[in-house]
């Protein structure tokens, strides 16, 4: 896997829309302060966390995925946190609704800058979550890379991956 | 009064409930739009408010605020969207079809409690 000379179809016009939906979901819904550590583009998806909440954007000008990856340590603080209990009254299906919610409501401030971009409308499908480490998620863009943005909250790295095609 | 929460989330249902129990009111659940329509056959009069997620499975929002406000017994349910759909087309749309209020997720329990007290009826259960 490459990092360099990787071009991708998305700009700061998203990426920055994507940065700041990733910092407002988790402080707003799980009061965790998130770091933005760096951005990188790779031709494959970036193996990453114990689970990952994915969902794919869809639109007349281009289609995509993203991927919100947690290690198991940082999700159960999170979902913990976005429920109101302690990580260890957590059930394995909270867990899982929860990093899916939270990727449904990153992606939507994602499809909302994309359509504002545009001027034309994009759907979500419904999110998904994948478990086991070393994990991985094929986008729905074929061929199209990853642009991964890395961040880092109460000592955990996480990472946000995109993967969009224009038409 | 009760609240129907409507959301496949069932983590969202629970965060909507601790805010409803403080408000003081009764909680329902329905985990779809046609889960919803079923709720509300039983629970109609006693319903005050309903909170609607956009995307979900078998029903979606949308098509569940069309057909409550198309039926005689449910249309005048106060029906208040909450959802990540943050484009402006999809709040104009949704007010047009008869919402009476938008929440985007993400939100604290204060907007929520804000626009909840907000809608006519409401306010009396407190």
């Amino acid at each position: 896997m490459s990092q360099t000379n990787v071009k991708s179809d998305l700009d700061a016009s998203l990426v920055n829309p994507l940065i700041k939906a990733t910092m407002t979901v988790m402080e707003k819904m799980t009061n965790t302060q998130v770091q933005m550590k760096q951005i990188f583009a790779q031709e494959e998806y970036l193996p990453s966390g114990d689970l990952s909440g994915v969902i794919g954007i869809l639109g007349e000008q281009g289609e995509g995925t993203v991927a919100l990856s947690f290690p198991l340590p940082l999700a159960n603080i999170v979902v913990a946190r976005f429920l109101g209990t302690k990580p260890e009254h957590l059930s394995s299906e909270d867990r899982c609704d929860g990093i899916g919610e939270l990727v449904n409501m990153v992606s939507g401030q994602a499809k909302a800058a994309l359509s504002n971009e545009s001027g034309c409308l994009y759907k979500l499908t419904l999110p998904t979550v994948i478990q086991g480490a070393g994990h991985q998620v094929t986008s729905q863009a074929k061929g199209a890379p990853f642009l991964v943005l890395e961040f880092e909250s109460e000592g955990h790295i996480f990472h946000l991956q995109l993967s969009f095609k224009r038409y | 009064m009760k609240v129907l929460s409507v959301d496949d989330s069932s983590i969202m249902r629970k965060i909507i409930q601790s805010t409803i129990d403080r408000l003081g009111f009764e909680f329902l659940e329905a985990e779809n739009g046609q889960h919803a329509l079923d709720v509300l056959k039983e629970h109609y009069q006693d319903v005050g408010l309903i909170l609607l997620d956009w995307n979900m499975p078998v029903k979606d929002g949308y098509q569940t605020l069309l057909e409550v406000k198309q039926d005689e017994h449910l249309q005048n349910i106060p029906i208040m969207m909450v959802t990540t759909e943050s484009e402006r087309s999809s709040i104009i749309k949704a007010i047009q079809a008869g919402a009476i209020n938008y929440v985007i997720k993400p939100f604290s329990q204060e907007d929520l409690i804000m626009k909840i007290m907000a809608v006519p009826g409401m306010e009396l259960a407190v």
